[in-house]
């Protein structure tokens, strides 16, 4: 999860009331921020777009600007020092991303606090602006085929309010947008357009030009260059791969706004100076892209109070339903509250905690819900529109305990009997693991996860025919379930080389095959390892440790010669159990594996299948190496 | 006060009157390390005094000297005199009859002299007259092999030139000056008593030896006695693994709570793993980055048509749950393909599935996977525990309770829940255990109560209490290991140390 800096200060002023730096702390916790704690960061200015940078105590200046893409590292004169600034570091709480900023966190502390509760009204006048969506943008293919747009006048930003309203942007690129994928949002300074209030969301092929953000005075780009060689062009590329045109929002008039998900165009974009902005979402859903336009607008109206939010008509658009669903008139955003309904005895009873319809209310409002009706102990729910994650009327109930404050839950126990119970292979692996204990024998785990280098080779056996392979290994090391615990053993010693002699060792653990009987194709078994290593050592103690062991786990068995290539000939046997196959395998490693581990002192292994309810498994850690004579 | 039979026999060869060692030693007829070892344990008993006086001794170790012997010098001087004139390094060295470096090493000794000068390269003499002191000390010492510094005084010779040329003149391992002590060894009045008394002597044994007891022996004999402090040979015992000890402390506790042990295989399909717990199919943990994805076996077929249908409308628009749902088309191949489980939730939702009417307790302890390269936070494989319960009374509290129920069993005494959010649950919570020790909060892992979205498609109207909880980072707080490797690439002696007992 990425981690974000609030302002304290900001937050505190917007929170209103004073709390002091512990508490607002705990008061983040209970909500469910995961909080790092507070920190000072310096701060710095682009020069060239005014896009402000916070580093964290010795980090250096970046390469380049984070905004217009400009080089700052050791340029000149591109970068201004700004005053340092105090900020409650924290994970980024991606189910809420209404509280990624100030204003919407400030907006639901306040809430929690009882400082203000219930909703709040975003009043907004007529439609301003229209926009109409080309059928090109809703092919069956298309990954963007929605849109949902707001105007914003009115507003005065500074360089704080800049660099929040890209910060927030940012993060819900990140957490709603899935970097991009779903939503992706465009800020524009609207007097740019000279008065234009028409818009349109349309295609143009790879030789389309504009000039995108970062390239000032610069010739128009084509759309093919911007994806090969602008930096937002490269890092998104692969949003519109396989496209034979590109999402492009322009004005009536012809002036590009953006090429969606990429980039801006260099024209619209937002200074100091902008007063009206015109905001757009593309997306794969309508849901998602209205919800993260109702976040960022409710936030900008949240920090600036004199902001007035214009309405944009969307004609074309595509239904709310599938991707090549009918097409309808919207307005956009829509800021009215979603309505759902709960109900008090049933949060109640959930939560074990004694509340009443007026208390479920009352904790629903400091969520910032409204409450539009009560009927009996179902209450309809107004969920504000910037809430993005309720789904169900459980979700309500959490919010109820949330507010409640999950420290001040009472705990309590289930008051139902019921007989504990451990499964048969739990039990027969704690006998033999008392049974190797007293032998002297030391307990290891091993990573489960190995590769045909790492185990069979290791063993001089073929490749496993019935190991679980992956798919996409993390390293050349793991890239199977084990079959055997003895590769694992060994490797331990071969780690241990510098400690002490003899070192005695055993593992009880699962290994995996493919199996038909299994419903998932592969099943465990339940394998038991044990070995020593030192100075002297072979298979007269070996025999007799296998010997004792077999007998303590009281399994039948008798012995047959083995031939198998990690054991020396003549001094390795197979443990056969009733049903005439192999249960087991030990004797004396042979020189050839200790020497291709760097061993240089004796060994001996056992290994052996666990039994089960139904007897004891054929041993099949040989896969189809095993010679029997 | 018992006496071994060393003791005995030098207090019986003692007298009030002083015996120097050699001659005590001789009278004994033990070797002398015996005869001082007992001298000393009878001085600790206050039976004996041992007076002890330096001296200085030289030792000649070098070979036979040759007939007519002359020191260095001396050879020097006269090869200077025979000559009558100045003489080059080499030509002295010729003429002496001396190897050149023996020139040169016996140079510096017949230039302080001030007979011998250096003119140029060459040597000559002053007019000066010549003595060798050493001469007469080196044939006396060579002569006695051995000489207490005193007696050489005694004789005559100069001791002083002994020390000072004899190294040059003999080579430097030839002639050893050694400092040693005379013993003298005399009956305290106490030790006189106690002779007079009658010395009786008592064998020692180191080793009880079945004769010994058979002969009944063992009454008479005194047992040698060991310094307890001496190091031994390690041993080392058999022991289980710091993990397994918390895997079977937890195993334990949710057994004394009624839980019943179920268990899955690694190898699980999505649709166990994501879909079932209404995981969406674009759910970033589901994305190749983080799961492992399985190529043998690839596929597990569909459960029953009927709870795939319900799970699929469930994720699509909410089914008949109260849902909204997730609104995006569900691909059955998505839930057919296999991953290594990405947790042991999906043993545990199985089990509301094979059985979802309550009351029942159902945890797993298991293996799951994360793709995840190892470092010392992070193995791509760990522990977890899972645990529902399914009642129609169990609530919220009750699922804190539990939990706190089950960390108090493991040893700690404050909980802290946050609010937590994991699509399989709501309400979620994180839980954190307080270190006393280490002054700190750890997250041990994620609960809640499963969704209806979870639980109504597999027949469950009951609500559903659920919770996975890491087990290796359990074992490293209790174990006090910081790196996660320590669990699994094991360093066998932290294993052979580390105390079974916490």
């Amino acid at each position: 999860m990425p981690v974000i800096g609030i302002p304290t200060a900001e937050l505190r002023r917007r929170i209103g009331e004073e709390v002091e730096g512990d508490k607002l702390l705990e008061v983040l916790g209970d909500m469910g921020c995961d909080v790092e704690g507070l920190a000072t960061l310096r701060r710095m200015q682009c020069v060239r777009c005014g896009f402000v940078m916070e580093l964290a105590g010795k980090e250096d200046t970046p390469p380049t600007c984070g905004n217009c893409t400009t080089p700052l590292r050791d340029v000149e004169g591109s970068t201004r020092e700004m005053s340092p600034i105090e900020v409650v570091r924290m994970e980024l709480l991606a189910v809420r991303p209404d509280m990624f900023d100030p204003a919407g966190l400030a907006r639901a502390i306040r809430g929690v606090l009882g400082i203000e509760t219930g909703p709040i009204e975003y009043p907004s006048h007529d439609v301003v602006a229209k926009l109409t969506v080309d059928p090109s943008v809703r092919r069956p293919e298309s990954l963007r085929p929605h849109i949902a747009c707001a105007v914003i006048e009115n507003v005065t930003l500074d360089d704080d309010s800049i660099k929040l309203l890209m910060k927030l942007q940012e993060n819900l690129h990140w957490a709603l947008g899935r970097n991009r994928k779903h939503a992706s949002i465009g800020v524009y300074d609207l007097d740019s357009l000279g008065g234009d209030t028409e818009f349109e969301y349309t295609t143009e092929p790879p030789d389309y030009r504009f000039v995108p953000l970062g390239a000032t005075g610069s010739e128009p780009w084509t759309l093919e260059r911007i994806l090969e060689e602008h930096a937002k062009g490269r890092a998104y590329a692969n949003l519109l791969q396989g496209f034979d045109r590109y999402p492009i929002l322009r004005s009536k008039s012809g002036q590009v706004l953006s090429m969606p998900p990429i980039i801006n165009s260099e024209e619209t974009k937002v200074h100091g100076k902008s007063r009206r902005f015109f905001i757009d979402v593309t997306g794969s859903g309508q849901r998602i892209v209205q919800r993260t336009l109702a976040i960022l607008v409710t936030s900008i109206l949240e920090y600036h109070k004199d902001a007035k939010l214009g309405l944009v008509e969307i004609h074309g658009a595509t239904d709310a339903g599938e991707v090549d669903g009918a097409t309808t008139t919207l307005v956009t955003p829509d800021l009215a509250p979603q309505i759902a309904r709960v109900d008090s005895e049933h949060t109640a009873k959930l939560l074990g905690i004694p509340l009443s319809t007026d208390d479920v209310e009352e904790l629903l409002r400091k969520m910032r819900h409204g409450i539009s009706k009560r009927n009996g102990t179902e209450i309809e729910v107004e969920v504000p529109a910037y809430r993005n994650d309720i789904l169900h009327e459980r979700d309500l109930m959490e919010d109820a305990a949330i507010a409640f404050g999950y420290r001040n839950i009472p705990r309590a126990l289930v008051p139902t009997l019921t007989v504990g119970k451990e499964l048969h292979s739990t039990r027969v692996t704690s006998d033999l693991r008392d049974i190797l204990v007293g032998m002297g024998y030391l307990e290891l785990f091993t990573i489960a996860l190995t590769s045909t280098e790492q185990g069979d080779d290791v063993l001089g056996l073929a490749a496993h025919p019935r190991a679980v392979v992956l798919d996409n290994p993390i390293s050349s090391d793991q890239t199977q379930l084990r079959t055997s615990l003895l590769p694992g053993l060994l490797q331990t010693f071969a780690r241990n080389r510098h400690n002490a002699l003899p070192q005695r060792v055993f593992e009880l653990g699962e290994v995996s095959f493919l199996s038909d009987e299994a419903e998932t194709g592969a099943h465990e078994r339940h394998y038991v390892a044990f070995g020593t290593i030192a100075p002297k050592v072979g298979f007269a103690e070996i025999r007799a440790e296998a010997e004792a062991f077999v007998r303590e786990a009281r399994i039948p068995f008798r012995l047959e010669r083995a031939e198998v290539p990690f054991l020396v000939p003549g001094r390795a046997a197979f443990l056969v159990g009733d049903a005439g196959a192999p249960i087991g395998v030990f004797g004396e490693v042979h020189p050839r594996t200790l020497a291709r581990l760097g061993l240089q002192n004796p060994a001996v292994m056992f290994e052996m299948t666990v039994p089960t309810e139904d007897g004891t498994p054929e041993y099949l850690a040989l896969g189809e190496s095993p010679l029997r004579t | 006060m018992e006496l071994t039979p060393d003791e005995s026999r030098v207090l019986t060869e003692l007298t009030g009157d002083e015996t120097a060692m050699p001659e005590l030693v001789a009278r004994v007829g033990e070797d002398q390390a015996k005869v001082a070892a007992a001298c000393t344990l009878l001085a600790e008993k206050g039976l004996v005094a041992v007076r002890e006086v330096p001296f200085v001794e030289f030792v000649f170790k070098g070979d036979p000297l040759p007939d007519g012997w002359t020191p260095p010098r001396q050879r020097i001087f006269a090869a200077l005199s025979d000559a009558g004139e100045p003489l080059a390094m080499q030509d002295v060295a010729a003429r002496a009859g001396l190897e050149p470096q023996a020139v040169g090493q016996n140079l510096k000794g017949l230039l302080a002299s001030g007979a011998v000068a250096k003119q140029g390269g060459n040597l000559a003499l002053t007019g000066k007259p010549f003595a060798c002191p050493e001469t007469d000390a080196v044939l006396l010492l060579v002569s006695k092999g051995t000489a207490r510094e005193a007696e050489l005084v005694s004789d005559g010779v100069d001791v002083g030139a002994l020390r000072e040329f004899g190294p040059a003149a003999l080579g430097k391992k030839a002639i050893l000056e050694r400092e040693k002590t005379d013993r003298f060894v005399q009956l305290t009045p106490a030790g006189v008593e106690r002779k007079a008394s009658g010395v009786e002597a008592v064998r020692e044994v180191s080793q009880i030896t079945p004769e010994l007891l058979a002969s009944g022996e063992w009454e008479s004999v005194k047992f040698k006695p060991y310094d307890i402090h001496l190091e031994t040979e390690p041993f080392r015992t058999g022991k289980k693994h710091p993990l397994q000890r918390v895997l079977e402390s937890t195993r334990q506790a949710f057994l004394e709570m009624g839980f019943e042990e179920s268990v899955s295989s690694y190898v699980e399909s999505g649709f166990w793993d994501f879909d079932a717990l209404f995981q969406p199919q674009d759910h970033p943990a589901r994305e190749m980055q983080d799961t492992f994805y399985v190529a043998k076996p690839g596929k597990t077929p569909l459960p029953d048509e009927e709870l795939v249908r319900r799970v699929r409308e469930t994720h699509e628009t909410g089914g008949d749950t109260g849902s909204v749902g997730w609104r995006y088309k569900w691909d059955p191949a998505k839930a057919m393909q296999n991953v290594l489980r990405t947790h042991t939730t999906a043993t545990t939702v199985r089990e509301v599935a094979k059985n979802p009417k309550g009351p029942r307790k159902v945890f797993s302890i298991g293996r799951v996977f994360r793709r995840e390269t190892i470092d010392y936070k992070h193995l791509p494989i760990f522990y977890q525990v899972d645990g529902i319960i399914i009642d129609k009374d169990a609530s919220f509290s009750t699922l804190l309770g539990t939990l706190a129920a089950f960390y108090e069993r493991m040893g700690f005494e404050k909980f802290y829940f946050r609010p937590g959010f994991f699509p399989y649950t709501e309400p979620s919570v994180e839980v954190f255990i307080w270190h006393e020790e280490k002054q700190d909060w750890f997250e041990m892992g994620g609960s809640g109560i499963f969704r209806p979205e979870v639980t109504e498609p597999l027949g469950c109207t009951e609500p559903v209490l659920a919770w996975g909880l890491g087990l290796d980072r359990l074992a490293m707080l209790l174990h006090d290991r910081s790196d996660i490797r320590d669990l699994y690439l094991s360093d066998l002696d932290w294993l052979r140390e580390e105390p079974r007992c916490r």
